[in-house]
C-alpha cells in the first residue's frame, strides 16, 4: 500500500528510491539542526518542549486519529505520571529507575480505567466524559496538597541520571529525541500491522467492527494503554524540562493544545502530529512579547483548523499525492488482515 | 439553625435560578442545533464583565442598570449573530456536527477567556458592581441583601417567561418540535436553519442574561466562566439534553447543593459532587434522567 504507486513498475521503484533518499536527507538535516540548536541552553529548552509535544501529539494521534476516541483527559494522565514519579522519588525516596516504570505503568493503568466509559459511550459522549475526568483530575491535583504541593506547584529537586550523566539541558533534549524516534518507529509499525487496521475499523464504525469479529473491548483497551503510557512519558519529560510542576501545566488546555497539533498537522498520519508540534509548540517562545496572547492565538488556530484544514497539513498533502498517482485503489487491508488474524 | 436555613435558601435559590437560566441556554442549543456549546460559560462571563465595564467606564448610577443590561444584551446579540454567520452556519447539515461544534466552541472559549484576561484582567481581579438596591433585609435574624432579592425576582421572571414562551409561542413550539424530530418538523413547514439561528441567538442571550444577574448579586472573577461552563454541562447531562424543564430542576438542586456544601463544608467538595454525579449519569444513563 505504498502511496507512490505499485512497487513492480520502474516508475514506482524510482519514486520509492527518491522517497528514501529524501527521508535520509531530512533526517541528516534534522540531526544537524538539533545539534546546533541544543548547544544554546535556551534553544535547547525550546527544542525539548517541542520534542515533548511531538511525543504527546503522536500518542494522542493513536487515540484521536486512528482509534477515534478524543481523550480530553490526556493532559491529566500526563500530570498523573509526573506527580507519581515526583512523589515516589522525592517523598518515598525510591530508586529512580524503579520509580519510573511504576509511574508510567500507573499512567497506563489509569488511562485504561478512565477510558473504560468509551466502551459504553460513543464518540462525542466519550469526549464529554473525558472532559469531566480531566476536570476531576485537575481538581485532585489542586486539593491533594501532600501529594502534589497544591496550586502553587512544586520545584523538581531530583534529576534523573543515565550512564553517570545528569539528564539536564541538552542531554534531556537528546533523550527526548531518542524517545520520539523510537516511538515513531513503533507507532508506524503498529498502525501498519493488523492492529492498526482494527483500530481504524473501530474508529469508522465500532458496531460494524464488533460484528466483523473484532474484539472492540480489547483493541480499545490496548489503544488506551499505549496512548496513556505515551502521555505519561511526555508528562515526565515535560516536568524535567521545565523543572517545575503545577496543576495548571496539566489541565484541559494542555489536552486541547495537543489536539490542535494533531489536527493541524494531520490526523491519522504518522508525520502529521510531529509536523504540527514543530510548527506550533515553539510559537509562544518565539513570540515572547505576546505571551499573554497565547490562548487567543491557539484558540483561533483551533477554530481555523476546524474550518479550513479539517484533514491537517500532512493529510492534505498525502491526499493530493494519492489523487495524482492513482485513481481509485480498493482498500483490501481489512480483508487480508482479517484472514491473517 | 433558622438563620443558616435562611442563608442557604436565599443563596441556593438565587444561584440555582441563575444556573437554571444558563443551563436552559445550553440545553436549547444542544437540543435543537445539537451543539454542545462549551463557550456558554464565557458568554456568561461576557455578560457580567461588560455590565461591570459599562458601570466603570460610563460611571452611571443605579438608575441606569436596566438600560445598561439592555445594551449588554444587544452587544452580545451582535457578537452571537456574527459568530453564527462566520462559524456555525456552515455545519448545520453535517451529521458529525456535535463533535465539530464541541471543538469549535472550546476554541472559541479559549479565545474569549484569553481576551478577557488580556483586556480586563490587568484592571481588576474581581468584578463586583454597586448594589442595585442598597441595604439588607433581616429575615429571622439572618441578613439578606435587597440586591439579591431583586435578582431572585428577575431570575424567576426570566425562567417562567422562558418556559411559557417555549410552550405557547409559535417559534418556541417550532423549537420544541426540532428537539423531537428535525425531519418531521421540516416536513411540517419549519424553516430549520432559521430556527437554528434563532436558537443560537436565544441560547447565547440567556447565558449572557444569567451572567448579568450573577454580577448584580455576587462578585465575579475570570475563573467564573470556566466553572459555569462545567456546571451547566453537568446540569445538562444529568437532566438530559433536550429537556429544558429537567435542566432547570437539576440546576435548582445543584444550586442548593452548592449553597449547603459551601456553607457547611468545602466548596471543592461541591464541585467533586457535580463531577461524580455527571460521570455516574453518563455511564449508567447517558440519555439523562429527564428524557423520555
Amino acid at each position: 500500500m505504498s502511496p507512490g504507486g505499485p512497487i513492480h513498475t520502474l516508475k514506482g521503484r524510482l519514486a520509492q528510491l527518491a522517497r528514501s533518499v529524501g527521508a535520509i536527507f531530512v533526517a541528516v538535516v534534522t540531526v544537524g539542526v538539533m545539534l546546533i540548536l541544543s548547544w544554546n541552553p535556551y534553544t535547547a529548552f525550546v527544542l525539548s518542549v517541542t520534542l515533548v509535544f511531538a511525543i504527546w501529539a503522536s500518542g494522542m494521534n493513536l487515540l484521536a486519529g486512528y482509534t477515534g476516541q478524543l481523550p480530553l483527559m490526556f493532559g491529566g494522565i500526563a500530570g498523573l505520571a509526573a506527580y507519581l514519579l515526583l512523589y515516589l522519588t522525592e517523598t518515598c525516596r525510591w530508586p529512580y529507575w524503579l520509580a519510573l516504570p511504576m509511574a508510567l505503568t500507573g499512567a497506563g493503568m489509569a488511562g485504561v480505567l478512565l477510558g473504560l466509559p468509551s466502551l459504553r459511550l460513543r464518540g462525542f459522549y466519550f469526549t464529554l466524559s473525558s472532559l469531566v475526568v480531566q476536570l476531576a483530575l485537575t481538581l485532585f491535583f489542586v486539593v491533594a496538597i501532600p501529594f502534589t504541593g497544591g496550586d502553587i506547584g512544586r520545584t523538581v529537586q531530583v534529576q534523573p541520571r543515565l550512564f553517570g550523566v545528569s539528564l539536564q539541558g541538552r542531554y534531556l533534549t537528546y533523550t527526548a529525541l531518542a524517545i520520539l524516534l523510537s516511538l515513531t518507529v513503533f507507532l508506524s509499525r503498529l498502525v501498519r500491522s493488523h492492529w492498526g487496521t482494527f483500530f481504524r475499523a473501530i474508529r469508522d464504525d465500532d458496531v460494524l467492527a464488533g460484528a466483523l469479529g473484532i474484539n472492540v473491548t480489547l483493541y480499545k483497551v490496548v489503544a488506551f494503554a499505549i496512548g496513556s503510557t505515551v502521555a505519561g512519558i511526555g508528562g515526565v519529560l515535560y516536568m524535567y524540562t521545565v523543572g517545575f510542576i503545577s496543576p495548571r501545566s496539566y489541565d484541559v488546555l494542555l489536552s486541547l493544545t495537543i489536539w490542535l497539533m494533531v489536527g493541524f498537522g494531520g490526523r491519522a498520519t504518522i508525520l502529521g502530529p510531529i509536523v504540527g508540534a514543530i510548527l506550533l509548540s515553539p510559537l509562544p517562545y518565539l513570540l515572547q512579547s505576546v505571551y499573554l496572547l497565547r490562548d487567543i492565538i491557539y484558540g483561533t488556530l483551533v477554530i481555523l483548523t476546524m474550518l479550513f484544514l479539517p484533514e491537517g497539513i500532512v493529510g492534505r498533502l498525502q491526499r493530493r499525492e494519492r489523487a495524482e498517482s492513482r485513481t481509485i485503489q480498493p482498500d483490501l487491508s481489512v480483508a487480508t488482515s482479517m484472514r491473517k488474524a | 439553625m433558622v438563620p443558616i436555613a435562611v442563608a442557604v435558601i436565599s443563596n441556593g435559590l438565587t444561584i440555582g435560578l441563575i444556573y437554571s437560566l444558563a443551563a436552559a441556554g445550553v440545553t436549547i442549543l444542544y437540543g435543537s442545533i445539537w451543539m454542545p456549546n462549551a463557550s456558554n460559560g464565557q458568554f456568561f462571563a461576557l455578560g457580567g464583565i461588560f455590565f461591570w465595564l459599562g458601570i466603570r467606564l460610563l460611571g452611571v448610577g443605579r438608575s441606569a442598570y436596566p438600560a445598561l443590561a439592555l445594551g449588554t444584551l444587544l452587544l452580545a446579540a451582535g457578537v452571537a449573530l456574527l459568530l453564527e454567520a462566520a462559524l456555525f452556519r456552515r455545519f448545520y447539515d453535517r451529521a458529525d456536527r456535535n463533535y465539530i461544534y464541541f471543538i469549535l466552541t472550546l476554541g472559541l472559549a479559549q479565545v474569549m477567556s484569553g481576551f478577557f484576561s488580556v483586556t480586563v484582567g490587568p484592571i481588576s481581579d474581581a468584578y463586583a458592581v454597586p448594589q442595585v438596591v442598597p441595604g439588607i433585609l433581616m429575615v429571622a435574624g439572618s441578613p439578606v441583601p435587597y440586591a439579591r432579592i431583586v435578582v431572585l425576582a428577575f431570575a424567576c421572571l426570566a425562567v417562567v417567561s422562558l418556559v411559557v414562551w417555549l410552550r405557547m409561542h409559535r417559534i418556541g413550539l417550532a423549537l420544541r418540535a426540532l428537539f423531537q424530530d428535525r425531519d418531521g418538523a421540516a416536513l411540517r413547514g419549519v424553516d430549520v436553519h432559521k430556527v437554528f439561528r434563532l436558537a443560537y441567538l436565544l441560547g447565547t442571550l440567556i447565558c449572557v442574561m444569567a451572567g448579568i444577574l450573577y454580577v448584580v448579586a455576587f462578585p465575579m472573577d475570570l475563573t467564573t466562566g470556566w466553572s459555569v461552563a462545567v456546571t451547566t454541562f453537568a446540569i445538562m447531562i444529568v437532566g438530559g439534553p433536550g429537556s429544558v424543564l429537567g435542566s432547570m430542576v437539576i440546576a435548582l438542586i445543584f444550586g442548593f447543593l452548592q449553597a449547603v456544601v459551601s456553607l457547611l463544608a468545602n466548596p471543592v467538595l461541591a464541585q467533586f459532587a457535580y463531577l461524580i454525579a455527571m460521570l455516574v449519569v453518563l455511564v449508567c444513563r447517558p440519555e439523562g434522567l429527564f428524557t423520555r
